[in-house]
């Protein structure tokens, strides 16, 4: 299922991005010069308290939104402005699972291969085999009225995985859902993420869930500042509590807990 | 099927209320057409239901399928017409603000006048009450498809953007399924709407169609045959509801 070509590095340099409020007509500031390196296949969990920026990052690493200034490239091409180069090269999973309700558990895993042109029954065998690789095997023809909150996600990372995507982006994609689901889900997701060789860029408030999915936990402060940028497996798991307090810390003051540095 | 309270309510239960309401209502009138000359009514005017079941056996089926064909072939230009200028307006913002307010004055009018411009401007029947039909019509397809383009949630419309669809499958995979459940309900809206409107448009030059035959039953003095032809109306509407209902209830099978 891995590509033998891999996905492409991602480089964030000077990112900003102003709003101007309609109500007000003053600029926020929701990200201020962002620099960022992500790996190829890293799954990379970022953490940050709300209002922070991680939205608008998301939308901009989507190509949704264009930056103020400053750029992301993937691979050298941008999300924005080459926006129909990433069809079908970036997949994303939303903290609610927005199936659309007039298609069945089949019909809606099968619609990004349904935009990028594929034929019918090459849509269909795709996302039938997703679905169940996610335990859906029985509930194919099933409306996402008729699923349970748990099962509405499997359908909804089934629909980002079909396309087997270079990079997978999360936004709080497990928070909603009960703790025992929550925490299966993100392993599927993780195993899934490696098994495609994909790079995972996880946007989360839980500081458990950062750490137990991610190779790097970047921390963002206020207007998106890189407050930490952690490598956890340099870190023992003896020490995961620790670091779990030095993040706490680090979002607390809104700057990087010294314990960050020294204690892996 | 059970209501809140857990009571247990047939599935195919006999209308008895309307029933009932409709039988009190065929008594009083049969007891007053007997009674008419006494009160010192004209007996034409309250005709009994044995002068009216004549009446009904007279009807030209001609009459009923060229006001349903009338009624359905505006109704199907309004739509497309309406939906087309729903997207476009959709799509450009200062479209929007050329055409909103045209609209917002094209419903303003009332029938009567587009009935009275046609006249004047349009030589040919049939054109004349297309077009008041449509211009009748067309404009509540426009703002109810428009407003439901408008209401898609935000969360969906993001998240068919993030696969980077093309124009054509932002529109045909998200937009236009999402607006069906409010096309249906701007259907039947718009066939209650179009089977009055054409009634009033065929009284105006017409020889053939239900406006027609009412507008001779009122030249011939005759309530009998007025009472017929407003059954006919009234059958017409309900028939195309029902298919409507229908056709809503499987298309719409998704929904809880």
């Amino acid at each position: 299922m891995a590509r033998v070509s891999g996905p492409p590095p991602i480089e964030v340099r000077g990112l900003r991005k102003v709003f101007r409020q309609t109500t007000t007509g003053q600029s926020v500031v929701a990200i201020d010069r962002l620099d960022l390196t992500i790996s190829p296949r890293e799954v990379v969990a970022i953490v940050g308290q709300t209002g922070c920026g991680k939205s608008t990052f998301f939308d901009l690493m989507i190509g949704l939104e264009a930056p103020s200034e400053g750029f992301i490239h993937i691979g050298g091409k941008n999300p924005h402005a080459d926006f129909d180069y990433f069809r079908g090269k970036i997949a994303t999973v939303f903290q609610q699972d927005r199936l659309l309700p007039w298609r069945s558990a089949l019909d809606n895993a099968r619609l990004p291969l349904e935009l990028i042109g594929l034929s019918e029954e090459e849509q269909r065998e795709r996302a039938l085999a997703w679905l169940k690789r996610l335990g859906l095997g029985h509930f194919t023809n099933a409306y996402p009225h008729e699923l349970s909150g748990g099962m509405r996600q499997r359908v909804a990372i089934a629909r980002a995985f079909a396309v087997e995507p270079n990079i997978l982006l999360a936004d709080e994609a497990f928070g909603h859902l009960d703790e025992v689901t929550a925490a299966e889900l993100r392993e599927t997701f993780l195993k899934l993420a490696r098994e495609c060789g994909s790079t995972a860029i996880l946007i989360t408030h839980q500081l458990e869930e950062a750490i137990s999915v991610g190779d790097r936990i970047v921390v963002f402060g206020k207007s998106a500042q890189l407050l930490a940028d952690i490598h956890v497996k340099q870190w023992e798991k003896s020490k995961y509590l620790l670091l779990r307090e030095a993040i706490q810390s680090t979002l607390q003051n809104n700057r990087a807990d010294p314990r960050l540095a020294i204690l892996h | 099927m059970t209501t809140e309270l857990g009571e247990s309510v047939p599935v195919l239960a006999f209308p008895r209320q309307t029933f009932v309401s409709l039988l009190v209502f065929a008594v009083v009138w049969e007891a007053l057409s007997h009674l008419a000359p006494y009160l010192g009514i004209p007996a034409f005017a309250i005709p009994s239901f044995a002068r009216i079941a004549k009446s009904i056996a007279t009807i030209t089926p001609i009459d009923i399928v060229v006001t349903l064909a009338r009624v359905i072939a505006a109704l199907i230009v309004s739509f497309v017409l309406g939906l087309a200028l729903a997207l476009a307006m959709y799509r450009s913002d200062s479209l929007d603000k050329y055409l909103h307010p045209m609209v917002r004055l094209l419903m303003a009018v009332p029938v009567v006048s587009w009935i009275l411009f046609a006249v004047l401007w349009f030589p040919g029947v049939e054109f004349r009450i297309g077009f008041v039909l449509v211009v009748v019509c067309g404009p509540v397809f426009l703002v109810d498809t428009l407003d439901a383009m408008r209401g898609v949630p935000r969360e969906l419309r993001q998240m068919m953007r993030s696969f980077r669809p093309t124009t054509w499958q932002y529109f045909y995979k998200l937009l236009l399924p999402a607006i069906v459940p409010t096309v249906f309900t701007s259907w039947k809206i718009n066939i209650s709407l179009a089977i009055r409107v054409v009634t009033i448009a065929e009284l105006v030059g017409a020889v053939t169609g239900i406006g027609h035959q009412l507008s001779v039953a009122q030249e011939l003095f005759s309530v009998a045959d007025v009472f017929a032809w407003t059954l006919v109306l009234v059958a017409l509407l309900f028939l195309l509801e029902a298919m409507v209902a229908r056709v809503e209830a499987r298309v719409l099978r998704w929904r809880a």
